[in-house]
């Protein structure tokens, strides 16, 4: 990190400079004249100077003799406006003084400030396939979902996409996008986001003075996707009320705006995704089951990142890659980085490598080119998450199996106290021990 | 001092005022891009995008003034 002194008179150019700087990650302070440039030199040290070559009171090289006289040598570079600059530099022939021509660019400031960019190790091209350009993996829950958007692509079908959350359902529906080669945009919408009173303008637009603060005329998303895709997030969280207007344009494909009387045609294909399971949508109620069967006319399962551990050395070379190449970076991985990353469950899904990946990433030393990986790659989240997943009883799970999780759960929860814990289950100690020795499992707890 | 050489200085203050604004609009769309490459609240984007149109219009007037002082 360099302390960099910028001397010029125009106040707003100093400002942005400063901005640019700081991002850089240098120290920077500003002076508006020679004088107030020599009150900075009477108690501190630059490492560089930026000096503007005409300021109010005297030229920029007055500075360079005073800084002569005070004995101090940092590395200076004149901003001017003027080429001619260039050549009375040259004739002063003073080695630490660079020169800049304005207007300026953030390369030339990085060229200065930080030298001549070391040349970073061309990583050799990782040859990871992104698949309809958006998706990555090649195990064979990925290679099935390929085979899935490849075949929807073909057809005009509503797709709904399942899956938890960071799966990746929107690059998913990218990929269905791209695969279709509709000639319309993809268009997203988040029904979870929209309150039950502006969710019928995102979706059917409205006219001019349709309700307050409708000022002009507005197209909805369906109207938006014309030709291409329509992609409605967190679909099942749109109020229930809501969703027989939805079924009404599924059906038949027009859509009239919010305070409009006209018809207008649309052609998109709906794709749409939830993080429930079926059973959820099934028993919970949100959505309705005539609208299920529109939007679901081909459903389509988002594998979790468990159930393909063998693409995470991919997903983390690809992630870490495009981080090296937005940065000017050349990190890599060990392959012990790499085992790890593959042990761990990941509950947040891909969102959450990519994430942990980033947060690696900010944290290494840019000096070298190894990624340092946090101690612990659990997210807030996960811990949460996944406790709250111990504790689900889904179906299929034996009395016995649930049995014994609560007791563990509980002994847990009381560092193995066993009386605290046959208390709390409402059971007898001696039950619980009995219990344990079935289990072949008191030796944890002694 | 001669009358060319007042007319000289004259015309490098007036170029000087024109490239002030230009310079500023360059250091302010080096910002943006900076703020768009490392998903910065995007305020500080709008701001530098109002100080670019603002500087657009300096530099216009300052060519007009060029121009003018060329003619007359």
């Amino acid at each position: 990190m360099l302390n960099i002194l910028l001397v010029d008179d125009d106040v707003e150019f100093s400002d942005v400079v400063c901005h640019i700087v700081e991002f850089l990650g240098h120290n920077i302070n500003t002076a508006t004249s020679l004088k107030e440039a020599h009150q900075w030199f009477e108690n501190n040290t630059f490492d560089h100077v930026l000096l503007d070559f005409m300021l109010p009171d005297g030229s920029g090289l007055h500075l360079l003799d005073h800084l002569k006289m005070i004995g101090q040598s940092p590395k200076i570079t004149l901003i001017s406006g003027h080429p001619s600059v260039k050549g009375i530099l040259a004739e002063m022939c003073e080695p630490n003084v660079g020169h800049l021509l304005k207007p300026l660019q953030r390369e030339d400031l990085e060229l200065v400030l930080n030298g001549p960019k070391k040349t970073a190790k061309k990583v050799k091209p990782s040859g990871i396939t992104c698949h309809f350009g958006s998706l990555i993996g090649e195990s064979e829950p990925m290679q099935k979902l390929y085979t899935m958007i490849e075949r929807v692509a073909k057809t005009n079908a509503n797709v709904m996409l399942m899956g938890e959350s960071g799966a990746g359902k929107e690059v998913v529906a990218q990929a269905i996008h791209n695969a279709s080669q509709c000639e319309g945009p993809l268009v997203a919408s988040n029904c979870g986001a929209l309150s039950k009173e502006l969710i019928g303008s995102e979706l059917f637009g409205h006219e001019k003075g349709a309700f307050t603060g409708a000022i002009a005329r507005k197209e909805g998303v369906f109207e938006q996707s014309n030709d291409g895709t329509l992609f409605l997030d967190e679909v099942t969280e749109m109020p229930i009320d809501m969703q027989p207007n939805l079924l009404r344009v599924l059906e038949t494909k027009k859509v009239t705006r919010v305070g409009g009387n006209k018809e207008i045609p649309t052609n998109c294909r709906v794709i749409s995704a939830t993080n429930r399971s079926l059973i959820d949508l099934a028993q919970n109620n949100v959505i309705r089951e005539d609208i299920y069967f529109r939007l679901a006319v081909f459903p389509i399962d988002i594998p979790p990142l468990r159930d393909r551990k063998e693409d995470i050395p991919l997903l983390a070379k690809a992630f870490l890659e495009q981080l090296n190449d937005e940065n000017g970076t050349s990190f890599s991985w060990k392959s012990e980085q790499l085992k790890e990353l593959q042990n761990y469950e990941w509950p947040g899904n891909v969102r959450e490598i990519r994430h942990a990946i980033h947060r690696a990433f900010i944290m290494s030393d840019p000096q070298s080119s190894e990624i340092t990986l946090p101690d612990n790659l659990e997210s807030p989240f996960s811990r949460v998450n996944n406790k709250t997943a111990e504790k689900q009883v889904s179906a299929g799970q034996t009395i016995e199996e649930v049995e014994k999780e609560l007791i563990h759960a509980t002994l847990d929860k009381v560092q193995g106290n066993k009386t605290l814990a046959a208390q709390m289950l409402g059971i007898s100690t001696k039950t619980l021990y009995n219990r344990l020795n079935a289990y072949g499992g008191i030796g944890e707890y002694k | 001092m001669s009358e060319e050489n007042n007319e000289a200085i004259m015309l490098n203050k007036l170029v000087h005022d024109a490239r002030a604004p230009l310079n500023r609009i360059s250091m302010n769309a080096e910002l943006i891009k900076l703020v768009l490459e490392n998903d910065m609240p995007k305020q500080k984007a709008l701001e530098a995008l109002d100080k670019i149109i603002l500087n657009c219009q300096q530099c216009s007037e300052s060519l007009q003034n060029i121009t003018e002082h060329n003619n007359g």
